[in-house]
């Protein structure tokens, strides 16, 4: 017997009642902000920054600048995309910016002292950091404790191990080693219009096949609406970034790598069972353990994301300024790397409190803060200022936070 | 089957449970019996959601057997007591506020696709069943993709009501599922809890509301009292100060006040 034949038959004592027509009252504007578009807040916003910069500087929305902004959004944006999931499942992960330090010092070692191939070498510093993650997951489920003591301590651990691997010169020079092509390529013409467009067919292909089962199940279908919108939005930011950097020399690879991994981690959290049981257990880990969630190997899953792309994030990094040294990771106790991270997924509307948010909001976080930064520096304004901007964007970004929060669990 | 048809499906032996120094539970026994009602009644405090969530397997008794279709039974959580069909309605509700309620009634059983799709959720045809459930139960103001936390309290209750009975189940456990209902609602359940036994489930549920919806709608009342059975009846042949008087401790309980 199907649940639906029980259903009729435990039901049908009310089936002689003449069915009411469903409903159309959709969920409203507010709560939609809280959820699917948390993140159009601070997408206009990060447009108002746009207009504000390219009114206070000629140079700002030239291709070579925004190509410079992009690259500089990418380490701080992947470092925040793998602290999402970690911030989903209502934990929070303060050794990212360490763990992004010690796997790219790994990943040099292995280049410069043991000749390693490059793609093994990059393979084991994000699988260290893969590592670093799922013990500290385990062990913050293990013992429960709290997760940013755990995370804090074990990111000073790495700071220590840092150091230990790094030669006495405190530096290990990654010029000519093959690493630096990482961040140095550019793809241009065809590939890069390849790229973009396989990217727009992957959108348009996933999005037909739910509406080709919504169909098939009989439930009211838009084309345009679940369809051509979100892919025409979509690829059209994605072809209008092309045709800026194509005036340059192409797309940058660190770009590509981010745009990959966020198509890959937003449908991770977005599309699949794992995802929603982040978003379950956020909001109700009981809840989530009574129908019989894997709680504890779930927020291990999501540590060891956090730790496997905050090492994707600093071999990358390092491969940008040719070299690791003392400072890779923001140097000790992560400095500004690990505060732009957890502000990017933070601006983006990803929640503190777990359960609340898109992956893509680590994106827009992130171009934000690298869009304050350029913006500042090319009006002249000192470092200080910058730090000082970012710091109030955080408490903002939180703030704001707390106050959908409250306005979730009062309505 | 070898079971045999009026044999208990679930049954309690001997249950003691604390937290701490608190004893929630002292050597309570309860039997549910396909096709009967049973409701479990008792004062704040006096174990009932205790005795649930052992039931459910939430909670692992200090002592106690846990027997299912005449089987001893040594489960490993919640899941797999609901694998065996047994479907719970927690006080609590048990709900994920974040989720919308497609999400919620498929909590732990969401239909996915292929392990290449990355176990990608298949959305529609569990969107499908909702509505088709949820317009059995009348519910069909509910939008099925509402946050449930931005719904009504009874909203809330129904929709966790209708997680129960989706997947088949053997036996149904409802903890206080008439609380936040409106009278008309509360009627609703009631009907609802007799058709399931009726289709030959077992079902519990715990309701404040003697005089209503307990005489109404069930077969048998047990009563706890201080975390021990304290009486037992048959609803046919008792008046609810009967059961009043078992739940608070009858006389005993105003000579020693007086
Ligand atoms: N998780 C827990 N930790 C500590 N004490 C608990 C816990 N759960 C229940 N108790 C205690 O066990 C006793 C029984 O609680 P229970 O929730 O089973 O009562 P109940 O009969 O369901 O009451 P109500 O009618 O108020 O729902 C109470 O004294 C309560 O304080
Ligand atoms: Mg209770």
């Amino acid at each position: 017997m199907r649940p639906d034949d029980r259903e009729r038959g435990a039901m049908s004592t009310h089936s002689v009642n003449p069915p009411q027509p469903v409903s159309l009252s959709r969920r409203g504007l507010r709560e939609r902000l809280g959820s699917e578009l948390s993140f159009v807040p601070v997408a206009l916003g990060l447009v108002a920054l746009f207009v504000f910069f390219a009114a206070e500087s000629d140079v700002f929305l030239t291709s070579r600048n925004l190509n410079n902004l992009l690259v500089q959004a990418t380490v701080t944006g992947i470092i925040a995309l793998g602290l999402v999931f970690v911030l989903l499942v209502g934990e929070i992960d303060l050794s990212v910016a360490a763990t992004s330090g010690i796997a790219s010092v790994l990943m040099a070692k292995l280049v410069v002292d043991a000749d390693l191939p490059i793609p093994l070498a990059v393979l084991s510093g994000v699988l260290s950091g893969v590592a670093i993650g799922a013990a500290s997951g385990r062990w913050i489920t293990l013992i429960g404790v709290p997760s940013f003591v755990v995370t804090l301590g074990v990111g000073l651990v790495l700071n220590g191990i840092q150091l230990l691997l790094l030669p006495n010169t405190g530096r290990y020079n990654l010029l000519n080693t093959g690493v630096e092509r990482l961040a140095a390529t550019y793809v241009s013409g065809l590939a890069a219009w390849l790229l973009v467009l396989s990217g727009i067919v992957a959108i348009a292909c996933l999005r037909l096949a739910d509406l080709r089962d919504r169909k098939a199940e009989g439930l009211p279908t838009s084309l345009l609406g679940s369809v051509v919108t979100p892919t025409a939005l979509i690829g059209g930011a994605m072809i209008a970034i092309l045709l800026f950097l194509e005036g340059q020399r192409g797309l940058p690879m660190p770009v590509i790598l981010f745009a990959l991994l966020l198509g890959v981690m937003a449908y991770l959290a977005g599309q699949t069972r794992f995802g929603l049981h982040l978003y379950a257990i956020g909001a109700n880990a009981e809840a989530a353990r009574r129908a019989g969630i894997k709680v504890e190997r779930i927020k291990i899953a999501a540590f060891a994301i956090a730790g496997g792309m905050a090492a994707f994030g600093g071999i990358l990094a390092a491969s940008r300024i040719l070299g690791v040294s003392v400072s890779s990771g923001g140097g000790v106790g992560g400095g500004a790397l690990l505060l732009e991270s957890i502000a990017a997924a933070v601006i983006g509307g990803v929640s503190l409190f777990g359960g609340r948010g898109r992956v893509v909001g680590a994106l827009f976080g992130a171009l934000i803060i690298a869009t304050v930064s350029n913006g500042l520096n090319l009006m002249g304004v000192a470092n200080e200022a910058r730090l000082i901007v970012t710091g109030l964007l955080l408490i903002v970004a939180v703030s704001i936070d707390r106050g959908i929060e409250k306005a979730a669990s009062h309505g | 089957m070898a079971h045999e048809p009026d044999a208990p499906i679930l049954s309690l032996r001997g249950v003691s449970k604390s937290f701490g120094g608190v004893k929630a539970l002292t050597d309570v026994s309860l039997d549910l019996v396909p096709g009967t009602v049973v409701a479990l009644v008792g004062d704040n405090g006096a174990g009932k959601s205790t005795l649930v969530k052992t039931m459910a397997g939430v909670i692992r008794p200090d002592r106690g057997d846990y027997f299912f279709e005449g089987r001893k039974v040594h489960h490993s959580g919640p899941a797999e007591v609901a694998a065996m069909g047994v479907q719970t309605v927690y006080q609590d509700l048990a709900l994920c506020n974040n989720l919308d309620a497609v999400q919620n009634l498929y909590l732990g059983r969401e239909e996915v696709g292929p392990w290449w799709t990355g176990f990608r959720l298949k959305r529609a045809r569990a969107e499908r069943r909702s509505k088709d459930v949820l317009r059995r139960m009348r519910l069909d103001s509910i939008a099925l993709d509402r946050n449930v936390g931005a719904m009504s309290g009874g909203q809330r209750q129904n929709i966790a009501i209708a997680r129960s009975i989706l997947w088949e189940p053997k036996v149904v456990l409802l903890d206080e599922p008439t609380a936040a209902l409106s009278h008309s609602a509360a009627a609703q359940v009631g009907k609802l809890v007799r058709d399931l036994a009726g289709q030959g489930l077992a079902v519990l549920v715990i309701s404040h509301d003697i005089h209503h919806f307990v005489l109404d709608n069930t077969d048998r009342i047990e009563v706890l009292r201080l975390g021990r059975n304290a009486a037992g009846f048959d609803s046919s042949d008792v008046t609810g100060e009967q059961v009043v008087n078992a739940m608070v401790g009858g006389n005993e309980a105003i000579n020693a006040a007086g």
